[in-house]
């Protein structure tokens, strides 16, 4: 083995999980969360470690020999695996630390937390050996492993059966995503006799590659949340605690996409027509998750919705590299994986900066419903900062990291426009328009979400006054921030190993003239350069004002209500009043059920009375039910089996074996 | 440099001009052409206001607005010189930097617990997140119109093509004008001069600000205005000497300025409930541009 020390590494890691899960129980409570932290750290360590050996110099390739059942497993760590290893990491480290601010009330139940760091560490691993395994059956352990944790990470307050039921959604959901991934590989195994990640590429230069494609997208594709296979994600994430939200949106989605690249780098053909399939549907994503994340109540709903609006534009950058594969125009390739490869990091930074500080208002308010709050902003200064940074990041717009990746991708539709045929120009035309269309309505959702929990005054008295969070919480945010402003005004830094992960993923080394990222950094730079000429604009009018407001008469009055002299709390404009002429606009999208009861004809006296509004999510309400309530009527005819009568069940097993001695003896089964 | 100079002046007067236009088509004498500026300078001195709800973003959001769009001024080219920044895909980096500005000047709104001005937030945010893909369309068919993709290349090799390009022109002018409205509140969308808070869209926004804010929020809907109208004066000069196109630059500014003018004594608003759909159909518009664009360049086979 060329590379022994790497060998250790890993191994040493897993090592180091398993002495770390075993101590675990062992400890008295109060060390859990640290030795956690310490096992987490240490295996982000190392790692990384690996990682950025490889994102500098050489591929690693090694074997694991796993005994006669399964051969050799070969473990290849490639730039795009090590990407998303330092990204996994990076999200991990920050979680668990936030983790132990987040799960200090719990302190008293220590078997939750036990079995949740447990879960966590292995949580972890299982990722970034998802990374790396390039076989078909080790690959489908460790994205089982992945799935499972993390679903008895969602459930930690397992008492309370709503969250169960959503984990529960969730766990059958990455089951049935199992269930076509399994079938990818086995399409595989039976066309070449093999497992291994290569023989995918052997699959795919043999036949049409149309098909198995779009049976791994919906497997990647249900994790990653695609419309419309998102419906995990708007349940999984509010149940779940905020670092575990935190890092699922971060990480776990992401890996629907590294499974999605993967495969992409295997493809030999067909690319203009699944980059137009992956382009459409991403745009439609993209849309329609931001659509439902900006009339969401909820505000760690709306956060998951907005999740899938950010896979949405991930993958419209997957396609237009797709569609610069198949034109054979480099520069549209580099834009669109490079745009695709970048947003994929600088989401997993704001989008669990995002999660962590809605976490830190949910542990001081007890309470996900933003029409209860507001004014927060006085009294958690900090983490409302935070948020606003969030918020803005996400929106793409400058001075911070979304915009650098979402120019990239801009500019890759803008070079595709040219290209010769009518169809694929159009099509780009309809996504740049979608494009700024998703801008625009993701800076209405957290201008709705950001004013109505932080701004104005509290709408309703909460339990206890609210503080702001410990420094435990504080300080991975801190880091992510630094992070995302690293990504802003440091671009380049970046830009170098993505242009590096394209160019060994999808050009071999005697293709088509290599116009490379690297030539379009030189503006990524001077977009960050107009950024800090911004931001000291800024800093110096408000230097200017200061010094004039200085020498004025400034008095504090209440807010000029119209001439009405007794306004109270509840008359602030809510954040369900922000968006209601949108989802007005949208209402065929968007599903709107009102429970209220009308006053009746005789009633003298009304009595109090509730009144409830909730949006649906279009694809869940009108299609997955309607389909789940249709099996579930027919599952009711063969219900006579399970009659909870242990000698039926015996004899359904007598009867089986009987089955199978039958058809094997008449040679039906061999 | 050129063009940051020129917008700075037509800012001065542009508004004075439409005030002008509708005292006079009202049978008014009406103020001096820089009583606007008048105004702002007399803010600038005065005291204020504050109200007992709002925090920090309050009281920095008029400086993040003034600073946005000062910055998109400087990616606006005129004739020959580029604009202080220009970049292969400036475009992009101007709609943003402008929707930051909007952003906070949305959330400084909502900071005010007040009843109405999440209102007006509220319309601001849908009703420019409409006007948002007709000028993405229209950047995009010109781009792809010259094979360009920055502002000052884009305009500069604008005016060679046929006669759809004409039509193109036309076309463009209009998108760009009413999106001129769309920003700055003005006419068929919004009401600057109505009394009814439940109407407004972008005064209810500033009810509570007083004093400088209130002076640089003025300040900044003079500068946008003439920032949009050095945008449409783009789409005409291209690539006449500079003798002509200062001229033509404030010629033209002040034809828009009267224009506007002419529009608000004459029309009537827009139903409100309906803003939303009249933008998006100016879209529709961009995408006939798009269309004239793929004639241009025989791109129907």
């Amino acid at each position: 083995m060329p590379f022994p020390e790497f060998d250790f590494l890993l191994n040493s890691s897993l090592v180091i999980a398993l002495i770390s899960i075993i101590a675990l129980f062992f400890v008295p409570v109060k060390l859990k969360s640290g030795i956690a932290i310490a096992a987490v750290f240490i295996n982000v360590l190392l790692t990384s470690f690996v990682a950025i050996t490889v994102l500098t110099g050489n591929t690693i390739d090694l074997l694991f020999c796993a005994g006669n059942l399964w051969g050799d497993i070969p473990i290849k760590i490639d730039g795009l695996s090590a990407w998303f290893i330092l990204i996994i990491n990076f999200t991990s480290l920050t979680g668990i630390i936030y983790g132990k601010g987040y799960l200090k009330a719990y302190n008293e139940t220590s078997p939750k937390l036990t079995s949740h760091f447990i879960w966590y560490i292995l949580f972890h691993l299982s990722m970034v050996w998802v990374c790396m395994l390039q076989h078909g059956f080790a690959f489908l352990v460790a994205w089982e492993i992945m799935s499972l944790s993390s679903m008895l990470l969602v459930i930690f307050d397992y008492n309370n059966p709503k969250i169960v039921k959503a984990g529960m959604n969730y766990l059958v959901q990455m089951h049935i995503s199992v269930l076509f991934l399994t079938l990818g590989f086995l399409w595989v195994y039976t066309q070449t006799g093999s497992l291994n990640f290569e023989a995918i590429g052997t699959f795919f230069s043999g036949n049409y590659n149309v098909w198995l494609f779009l049976i791994f997208f919906i497997g990647f594709g249900l994790k990653a949340g695609f419309i419309p296979f998102h419906s995990w994600l708007p349940h999984a994430h509010p149940a779940a605690p905020s670092h575990v939200s935190g890092v699922m949106s971060g990480v776990i989605v992401k890996l629907g996409i590294y499974g999605i690249l993967r495969i992409i780098s295997f493809l030999k053909a067909d690319f203009i027509v699944i980059g137009e399939i992956v382009l459409i549907l991403s745009l439609l994503t993209g849309i329609y998750g931001i659509l439902l994340s900006a009339v969401q109540r909820d505000f760690k709903k709306m956060l998951a919705y907005c999740t899938i609006e950010n896979i949405g534009i991930v993958g419209i950058g997957i396609g237009l590299g797709l569609m610069g594969l198949g034109n054979n125009s480099s520069i549209l390739c580099f834009l669109g994986f490079g745009g695709a490869l970048l947003h994929v990091l600088n989401h997993s930074l704001f989008k669990s900066l995002l999660f962590y500080s809605a976490g830190s208002v949910y542990q001081q308010t007890h309470t996900r419903d933003m029409e209860k709050l507001g004014g927060l902003i006085k009294s958690m200064p900090r983490t409302a900062g935070l948020f606003l940074i969030g918020a803005i990041a996400i929106g793409g717009i400058p001075p911070f990291n979304g915009f650098v990746s979402e120019f990239l991708i801009y500019s890759g539709i803008l070079e595709g426009v040219k290209s010769a045929s009518i169809s694929q120009t159009s099509l780009f035309a309809l996504t740049f328009a979608g494009l700024s269309v998703i801008g625009g309505i993701s800076i209405l959702a957290f201008t709705k979400t950001f004013g109505t929990i932080f701004l104005g005054v509290a709408r309703e008295k909460l339990h206890h006054k609210p503080h702001e969070v410990s420094l435990t919480m504080l300080i991975p945010q801190y880091t992510i921030v630094a992070i995302m402003l690293c990504v802003a005004f440091v671009p380049q830094f970046f830009l170098i190993p993505v242009n590096n992960i394209i160019n060994s993923l999808f050009f071999s080394p005697l293709a088509l003239e290599p116009i490379s990222l690297v030539n379009y950094s030189s503006i990524i730079v001077n977009i960050s350069i107009y950024s800090a000429l911004f931001i000291l604009m800024v800093l110096m009018i408000w230097i200017i004002r200061s010094r004039v407001v200085k020498t004025q008469p400034v008095a504090i009055r209440a807010t000029w209500g119209c001439g009405y002299v007794a306004p109270n709390n509840r008359m602030q404009y809510t954040g369900k009043s922000f968006s209601k002429p949108f989802s007005k606009i949208f209402n065929f999208l968007l599903i709107e059920k009102k429970q209220y009861s009308e006053l009746k004809n005789k009633e003298i006296f009304p009595k109090k009375r509730s009144y409830v509004s909730v949006y649906h999510d279009f694809f869940e309400y009108r299609l997955i039910k309607k389909i789940t309530n249709r099996i579930l009527y027919t599952a009711n005819y063969f219900l006579f089996f399970q009659n909870g009568r242990t000698q039926s069940y015996v004899m359904y097993g007598i009867l089986f074996i009987i089955v199978l001695m039958v058809l094997t003896f008449l040679n039906i089964i061999k | 440099m050129l063009s940051l100079l020129l917008i700075l002046i037509a800012a001065a007067f542009f508004s004075g001009i439409i005030v002008r236009t509708k005292s006079i088509a009202s049978g008014r004498k009406g103020p001096g052409v820089f009583q606007p500026i008048k105004d702002v300078i007399r803010l600038f001195k005065k005291g204020a206001v504050y109200s007992e709800t709002t925090s920090i973003i309050f009281r920095i959001a008029p400086t993040i607005y003034f600073a946005s769009v000062v910055m998109a001024i400087l990616v606006i080219p005129f004739d020959e010189s580029k604009g202080i920044i220009s970049f292969k895909g400036d475009f992009i980096f101007f709609a943003y930097v402008l929707a930051l500005g909007k952003f906070f000047n949305i959330i400084a709104a909502m900071d005010t617990g007040s009843s109405f001005e999440g209102m007006g937030a509220s319309r601001e945010a849908l009703f420019s997140m409409f006007a948002e893909p007709a000028f993405f369309i229209l950047m995009g068919s010109l781009a792809l119109l010259t094979g360009h993709t920055s502002f000052q290349e884009i305009f500069y090799s604008l005016h060679v093509g046929s006669y759809i390009s004409y039509a193109i022109t036309t076309l463009a002018t209009f998108v760009l004008i009413m999106i001129t409205m769309i920003e700055n509140s003005r006419m068929p969308i919004d009401d600057p001069k109505t009394h009814l808070e439940l109407t407004m869209v972008h005064e209810v926004m500033i009810l509570d600000n007083s004093g400088f804010d209130l002076g640089l929020i003025l300040t900044t809907g003079y500068l946008k205005f003439a920032m949009y109208g050095a945008l449409i004066v783009n789409l005409f000069i291209g690539m006449v000497p500079y003798q002509y196109s200062i001229p033509m630059f404030f010629i033209i500014q002040f034809i828009i300025a009267v224009v506007v003018g002419l529009i608000e004594s004459f029309m009537a608003r827009f139903r409100m409930g309906h803003n939303a759909q009249y933008i998006f159909a100016l879209t529709s518009v961009s995408l006939l541009i798009f269309f004239g664009v793929l004639l241009v360049l025989e791109k129907f086979v």
